[in-house]
């Protein structure tokens, strides 16, 4: 069932609703043109909004926070719980990205219990984006700016108004709950979104072309036949190793288990994000090291995405939100490196098919 | 609860015993048995200062404590080694593959070591010894830099081979004064000359530092050692050790989750298997 927001109702007051009771976690509109995710015990009118495209900071940082505490040594108390969270403005790009972490922490070796009750406890709202950004690209990696699965309810705005479905059960449940506010969508509006839907997309798909992209390309194969070339290297020569790219993606998902000391001298554990573009991100004990040189951590960083990932969960792990084209200081645009890693697999692989035909 | 894959169980240090200048075996009692087989491998904590992945090189049979085979080459090992008996440490584990024992039954083994490698194999060893019939023929074959640095001497000079039990030989990279046995690199006695096996259906256990992984690996494929019976223990940068954090990725697999025993046809089309 899709519904829409009844005449006699309005989005701010369907939203506050929603966040009854909840911790709230919606974009906030910057004077910059950006977005960032605000926190608040209620929904706000005025400062809170739904996005037109997604928030600076990934969503990630919400279930894998950038520093968590983990424990102090010897120490078996039962952490504080968290609060019931819902999260509003959810951009496609993000959302898709916590099947990665879904991947890494709840369905491998071992379970994160934090990480499990962060996701347990927190409602995610997607919407539509409606006016993506210069750098996004998601249709390059089979993605849309639009979510299909992975959201609890999700919320697209048209010029006839609002279209609402739940994607779970809670989901549901809490649409229900707000029933009194909303009414079936028609057809016609229904009708409206599909066509808005389509037109971004095909806006999107062009956007990807300008730089030589385009959906259903094979980056895997593109990745992994330029994986012995020079493109890295060339890269990595503008490349400074801030590990901005992998903090601010939206997929990357390394750590390391900081061990200290806290304010009362007992020992402590955190689980702090880590970057491979560090040169020590490989190393061992007694000097050795995995990838030493800079091209080889560049290299690593799409060896994990697009030849790591499709080979364990089928997908890669980039959802094309563009933030590391944003963040990189030495303007390195991902696009640009996969469009590169697409034409030298395509040289490299004709050659060595002219080498067999003679 | 606080996430226990992330944090260690409590475990006292004690024994510890000198076996090279630069190694010491740690004997650890956890708060709780942490039971595990041959080839795997946990994180030693030390509180406040950071954790390591080390396999243990007791045997696995016994599991209210365990010991620890650990060279002072970084951060982490270094002050362990300033630590004495009593002092506090943490074990999360056993993490990853073992060494597949049912695999090994009524097969030859050919177990080849290098410096404080021989650590996860005497692991291996201690539980091989346990059922010595079930297997025609143990060989063990083990370098060190100098004779000063051959770690579990006694068993490896007297123990192993007692009565035959075992064939056991060792190389010394430089020899000292005293030393009657072999000069030469690990590879030299991996020879005809100085080994005789069925590299055909024979398994081969080979664990020690990269530079000998490799030639060694090279050596047994030359000898006639099938690739899937060339069992690898690898040493990567093994943090979390459940397949999360990232950093001891080699290719398609964790060294932590997927590893750290290896047979090489499964790594041996990774160019970047011998990185370390």
């Amino acid at each position: 069932m899709k519904w829409t927001i009844s005449g006699s109702s309005n989005l701010d007051e369907t939203l506050a609703l929603l966040a009854k009771d909840r911790q709230v976690y919606a974009p906030e509109s910057l004077e910059n043109g950006t977005y960032r995710m605000t926190r608040a015990d209620t929904w706000q009118p005025g400062l809170h909004t739904l996005g037109e495209y997604r928030q600076t900071e990934p969503l990630k940082a919400l279930f894998f926070p950038a520093r968590e505490f983990i424990g102090r040594w010897g120490d078996t108390g039962d952490r504080e719980p968290m609060p019931e969270r819902i999260v509003f403005g959810v951009k496609n790009c993000d959302l898709s990205s916590l099947a990665i972490f879904d991947h890494v922490f709840l369905h491998g070796v071992d379970k994160d219990t934090y990480y499990a009750e962060a996701r347990d406890k927190t409602i995610l709202v997607s919407t539509d984006c409606s006016s993506p950004l210069d750098v996004c690209f998601c249709p390059a990696v089979g993605e849309q700016p639009h979510a299909r699965q992975g959201f609890d309810i999700n919320i697209a705005e048209t010029p006839n108004g609002y279209v609402i479905e739940s994607g779970s059960e809670r989901g549901k449940e809490l649409l229900e709950s707000a029933g009194q506010l909303l009414e079936p969508a028609s057809d016609d509006l229904l009708e409206t979104l599909e066509q808005q839907r389509s037109s971004r997309y095909a806006e999107l798909v062009e956007q990807g072309n300008t730089h030589g992209l385009s959906p259903g390309m094979d980056l895997r194969a593109a990745v992994e036949g330029a994986f012995e070339s020079g493109l890295w290297a060339d890269f990595a020569e503008d490349c400074v190793e801030c590990g901005a790219c992998n903090f601010i993606c939206c997929t990357c998902h390394c750590f390391l288990l900081a061990d200290g000391v806290d304010a009362d001298g007992k020992a402590a554990r955190t689980k702090v994000w880590d970057a491979c573009l560090y040169s020590g991100f490989a190393a061992v004990a007694g000097g050795g090291n995995a990838r030493p040189l800079r091209a080889e951590r560049f290299r690593n960083r799409f060896d994990k995405k697009f030849s790591y990932f499709p080979q364990v969960m089928d997908r890669y792990a980039c959802d094309g939100c563009g933030r590391c084209t944003e963040a990189c200081i030495a303007n390195i645009d991902i696009r640009d490196v996969l469009r590169r890693a697409v034409d030298v697999s395509d040289t490299l692989h004709a050659r060595s098919s002219d080498h067999r035909a003679d | 609860m606080y996430p226990t894959l992330y944090m260690p169980v409590p475990a006292t240090i004690e024994r510890i015993e000198d076996e090279t200048p630069d190694i010491k075996t740690f004997t650890i009692r956890p708060a709780e048995p942490i039971p595990f087989a041959a080839g795997q491998f946990v994180e030693l904590a030390v509180p406040g200062i950071g954790e390591a992945p080390f396999t243990p090189s007791s045997s696995p049979q016994i599991t209210d404590f365990m010991e620890i085979t650990i060279m002072r080459t970084g951060r982490v090992t270094d002050y362990l080694h300033t630590m004495k008996v009593g002092d506090e440490v943490g074990v999360r584990g056993p993490m990853g593959r073992a060494y597949p024992m049912e695999a090994f039954q009524g097969r030859e083994i050919l177990v080849v070591g290098g410096g404080c490698g021989v650590g996860p194999l005497r692991s291996l060893l201690l539980e091989v010894i346990q059922d010595l019939k079930s297997y025609p023929r143990v060989i063990v074959r083990y370098g060190a830099k100098t004779p000063d640095s051959i770690v579990f001497r006694d068993a490896q000079t007297h123990g192993w081979g007692q009565d035959g039990a075992m064939d056991v030989m060792l190389t010394v990279d430089e020899a000292s004064e005293g030393w009657d046995g072999h000069v030469g690199l690990i590879t030299e006695i991996l020879e005809e000359d100085y080994l005789d096996c069925h590299a055909e259906d024979g398994v081969a256990v080979m664990c020690g530092p990269p530079i000998m992984m490799t030639s060694g690996t090279e050596k047994l494929l030359a000898r006639g050692y099938k690739p899937e019976n060339i069992y690898l223990s690898m040493e990567k940068n093994m943090s979390c050790g459940i397949g999360q954090c990232g950093h001891c990725r080699m290719g398609v697999y964790y060294c932590c989750k997927d590893g750290p025993v290896f047979t090489y046809d499964e790594i041996q089309h990774d160019p970047r298997v011998w990185d370390d």
